[in-house]
């Protein structure tokens, strides 16, 4: 039990911050983007090819963090790789979205996302191969943190989670204490008034596209680096984000990260009620219970 | 013929059933006539499977059909084109006991064979191997799906006749970003050995989540984690005491000479899945046809079979020399007994085989063999179970 | 010859049998304007309920009570209305993406029972059917896939005209007006949530038509025909990653919605049969969705 809530929470957070950017795409575009989750996939390959290609110019930064795995060249090729995968955001959305926006509908733009998607996992898959890939082969083992009830923890889990809250801590700062964060939020409360109010609204959909590609790559780094990597991580994920964005209500960056620790909670806990081959349906469980009480989500409104 | 050629572990299984092809040719071709083999894809998926199986029979007239793998694609093949029109339908590496059932309630007809052993050998296996190395309570981690939940039953009651106590199983469905809640759970059960069911997908999560979280490093596995996957991602040290379970060919001189011949075509050793066992279903199909004569139907087809692996025949060769022979042989409607990839190929009533088996484990240069057990052995031992 | 028309039949059957499933979509979005993004549920419940009432019996599983094809058929698609009244009551008060993700988690849980109650639904491994109706009377293969072709026809166009004289009634009507305007509607004295119900149940229906006929034709169902189906077909082609094909699938798509957004077709789906390949599936399924 306490087990499960402490893995729930410990793998919401990885959720939580891929869901932020997504909640905030899914707002302001008016579409359910089922390509954005691939943006953890570009993020943690990025990562992995920056990391292969720091410890080899600097082998200094190939040690370990102990008892983390994490290394300093993986930390400094994260932040590289949260550039990079905002910049393809960015870039997906100028090519593709941007000029189906123009010309037709919300649910042309879902069918070209998955499109996206599909031509994101299967480059990733031509570039890495099908194989399970890692960024450090060591097993970093559980400390026990409790024997009764039984608490086990990984240390790299709990970096996870720190890591995570800070970003998140960070993006409340940026959103409540600048002008920028004012124009973001103003977009993502009423594009229309926004506009009216003088906020460049394609600037800010860039900006949100950086901000959510920066998020989901360190969701993707932070999720391969306690599993590991393999071409369907960012498909994986498709699911838990949409879950975790839809039961925080769409367009509230807040229930994006609230959203995001159910979910994760969920299929740890349903197996103390159902047999294992339930879990995949738990967290949409979950998210009925949630809608039935809230038809918006936790922290969403109603939209016209 | 219909296998997963877009799969990365599918390409080669075809690759080998059209060298037979090549050779019977190379032989005079079935009936004086060359084969043509048409290849079609599956994508392991059921509907593009029927999709190019109907095609197949359709559009190219096609008696006979080799494939597939996937026991979920073979059976809706098997049900609604090949057994509904009449043709055969031969397997390299189905494995699924459903197939028995429908084979024994005459749903196929008669009409199909395959030359992979169904799950239940190698479950009884890991409860054999399980016994000896003295483990009493185990916990099977079982892939979700149509393979992992028939071979998780067989081992099962394997376990359970072997006196062994089946402390929990946990499903495992792929495409989950976390299996920590499952790893926990089979924690909670506290088994001294895990029966992995798995493929290495999921098996490299599951693994390295067991050990992280202090699992035991009594490992059981199932053919299907026979990869360097596995070995790379989860580190040799936590694997030596791992146990992986096979089918195996037997140890006679036919089956020792495959990868050699194998090697000496393709350049590479024969490292995948069911190589072997597409070489033995096509050639006993493409050798059954030419008994049957040009123009004949999957059931005349079919019916030619017991010829081509009639244990009192003479030995043929699974190469272009022993083809010309068997063919000369079945021309004269004499019988022969095919020595193939897997030994002396002998159906049962359902068009099942069965098998010797090996266990083997994980070693720097790859998967090592460990111990051989003969046909005799696992089938006492089967036996002895029920 | 035969051979050619045989698999075109063949083709066509398949073809068909979804193009029930679509409009019964076009019923519930189109004219209704409710997202359910678990079509798959309704098309599985339909799919099982017929082999669970038709199958034949099979040691330590529920079901297989042998009864006449339409009996079971019947039974099948009056599960999927059931489950759709049931579902539309628990949902339908939802918008947009939150009804399409509420309905999509219904079509998981779905799955997973279907995966996992081996005594209901054979688990994974699926459920075997019951030899397709009057298929040993017919004998001759070819003959019979004409004539499975002509029955899902004739179910098809059924299906079709039922639809289109609804939607012209003042019944249709009252859809789209709740669809354009919810108050509105109400002001004139329509109950917008019967109403939406009912199209849901209706349209949820046919859908169940649509699994019962393929479930029917494969003899054969198991969870993962519940993946890859109309609107999510190129989502289940993602599971199957890795080869340049569906890259190339992908790339069809986003070039097909960037020069032509209103689809290549641009007729009513009812008229025509929607192509099997994946691309022009989701192409149509988009652009059927999307035609008001």
């Amino acid at each position: 039990m306490i087990q499960n809530l402490a893995d729930g929470i410990l793998t919401g957070s990885v959720i939580s911050l891929g869901a932020i950017g997504l909640t905030l795409i899914m707002h302001v575009l008016r579409f359910a983007n089922f390509s954005y989750a691939e943006l953890l996939g570009i993020g943690a390959y990025a990562a992995l090819v920056f990391d292969r290609l720091l410890s080899a110019l600097a082998p200094a930064l190939a040690a370990a963090f102990r008892p983390l795995t994490l290394t300093g060249s993986l930390a400094l090729a994260t932040v590289l790789a949260m550039a990079l995968t905002g910049a393809s955001a960015v870039a997906i959305d100028r090519m593709v979205f941007r000029r189906i926006r123009a010309r037709a509908d919300p649910l042309s733009m879902v069918f070209a996302s998955f499109g996206v998607a599909l031509i994101v996992r299967n480059l990733i898959t031509l570039a890495f191969g099908h194989r399970a890939q890692l960024y450090s082969n060591d097993i970093a083992f559980a400390e026990v943190v409790s024997r009764d009830p039984m608490l086990l923890i990984k240390p790299g889990q709990v970096f996870v989670l720190v890591a995570a809250v800070v970003l998140m801590l960070a993006l409340h700062l940026i959103l409540t204490r600048t002008t920028f964060g004012f124009a973001l939020r103003a977009v993502a409360e009423n594009p229309t008034l926004a506009q009216v109010a003088g906020v460049r609204l394609a600037a800010m959909v860039t900006a949100i596209w950086l901000i959510g590609g920066a998020l989901s790559a360190a969701a993707g780094v932070f999720y391969a680096l306690t599993n590991h990597l393999s071409p369907a991580l960012g498909h994986n994920f498709v699911l838990p984000l949409f879950a975790a964005t839809i039961a925080g209500g769409i367009g509230s960056v807040y229930g994006a990260v609230a959203g995001g620790f159910p979910v994760g909670i969920a299929s740890g806990l349903s197996l103390m009620i159902l047999p294992s081959g339930y879990t995949p349906a738990m967290p949409f469980l979950i998210i009925l219970a949630v809608l039935l009480v809230r038809p918006h989500g936790l922290f969403g409104e109603a939209r016209a | 013929m219909v296998y997963p050629t877009s799969i990365d572990w599918g390409k080669p299984i075809a690759e080998t059933a059209l060298w037979v092809a090549e050779m019977i040719n190379a032989a005079g071709g079935v009936d004086g006539c060359k084969v043509d083999v048409v290849v079609r894809d599956d994508q392991a998926d059921p509907k593009v499977g029927v999709d190019a199986a109907e095609a197949l029979v359709d559009l190219d007239k096609v008696q006979l059909l080799i494939g597939t793998v996937s026991s979920g694609v073979t059976i809706p093949i098997l049900t609604s084109v090949t057994a509904p029109a009449g043709v055969m339908q031969i397997s390299c590496c189905s494995s699924s006991t459903r197939i028995t059932a429908l084979a024994a309630d005459g749903t196929t007809k008669g009409l199909w064979f395959r030359t992979f052993a169904t799950s239940k050998v190698q479950g009884s296996v890991a409860a054999l191997l399980a016994r000896d190395a003295g483990i009493r309570k185990v916990t099977i981690f079982q892939k979700n799906d149509d393979w992992g939940q028939d071979i998780a039953r067989l081992a099962a009651e394997a376990f359970k006749g072997a006196g062994i106590e089946v402390a929990g199983q946990v499903a495992i469905t792929d495409g989950q970003p976390s299996y920590r809640a499952e790893v926990t759970e089979a924690l909670a059960t506290r088994p001294e050995a895990v029966y992995l069911a798995l493929y290495p997908k999921e098996g490299i999560s599951v693994v390295r989540e067991w050990i992280a979280l202090g699992g035991t490093t009594k490992m059981i596995g199932t053919n299907s984690l026979k990869s360097d996957e596995i070995r790379d991602a989860v580190g040799l040290q936590y694997l030596a005491d791992f146990i992986g379970t096979d089918t195996s060919t037997p140890r006679t001189d036919s089956a020792a000479a495959f990868p050699t011949t194998f090697e000496t075509r393709f350049g590479r050793p024969p490292s995948g899945p069911g190589l072997p066992n597409s070489f033995d279903a096509a050639a006993i199909a493409l050798l059954a046809y030419h008994a049957a004569g040009r123009g004949a139907t999957g059931a005349e087809i079919a019916a030619k079979v017991p010829l081509v692996t009639d244990p009192a025949g003479e030995k043929i060769a699974g190469d272009v020399e022993g083809f010309r022979r068997a063919m000369a042989l079945l021309s004269e409607g004499k019988s022969g007994s095919y020595q193939g990839g897997t030994g002396a190929v002998v159906f049962d009533r359902y068009g099942d085989v069965t098998a010797p088996a090996v266990s083997w484990t994980f070693g720097p240069g790859g998967v090592e063999e460990r111990r051989y057990i003969p046909l005799e052995e696992v089938g006492a031992f089967i036996a002895a179970l029920n | 010859m035969i051979g050619v028309i045989s698999y075109l039949a063949f083709f066509a059957t398949m073809a068909g049998i979804l193009a029930i499933a679509v409009l019964g979509l076009n019923l519930q979005w189109g004219t209704t304007g409710l997202f359910n993004g678990g079509v798959v549920a309704f098309f599985g419940a339909g799919a099982y309920g017929t082999m669970i009432l038709g199958g034949r019996p099979e040691p330590g599983q529920f079901g297989g009570f042998e009864a006449p094809f339409l009996l079971a058929v019947a039974g099948g698609v009056g599960l999927a209305g059931l489950v759709a009244w049931a579902v539309g009551l628990l949902t339908l008060r939802l918008r947009h993406d939150y009804l399409a993700i509420a309905t999509f988690g219904v079509a998981v849980a779905f799955e997973s029972v279907t995966r996992n109650a081996e005594w209901l639904t054979g688990g994974a491994k699926g459920l075997r059917g019951f030899p397709r109706p009057f298929e040993a009377a017919v004998g001759d293969p070819f003959l019979y896939g004409l004539l499975f072709l002509g029955a899902v026809l004739e179910a098809l166009g059924l299906a079709w005209w039922g639809l289109e004289r609804l939607t012209a009634s003042p019944y249709g009507r009252a859809l789209r007006a709740i669809r354009e305007d919810e108050e509105a509607a109400r002001a004139i004295g329509k109950n917008p949530a019967r109403l939406r119900l009912q199209a849901f149940v209706v349209g949820a229906m046919l859908m169940g038509v649509s699994g019962a006929l393929y479930a029917t034709f494969y003899a054969f169902i198991r969870p993962q025909d519940l993946a890859p189906i109309l609107t999510f077909q190129l989502w289940a082609m993602q599971l199957y990653t890795g080869s340049i094909q569906y890259i190339l699938i992908g790339l069809v798509i986003v070039l097909m919605l960037l020069w032509r957004p209103e689809g290549l077709l641009p007729e009513r789906i009812g008229r025509r049969t929607p192509n099997r390949t994946a691309g022009t599936a989701a192409a149509t399924a988009s652009k059927e969705a999307t035609t008001p």
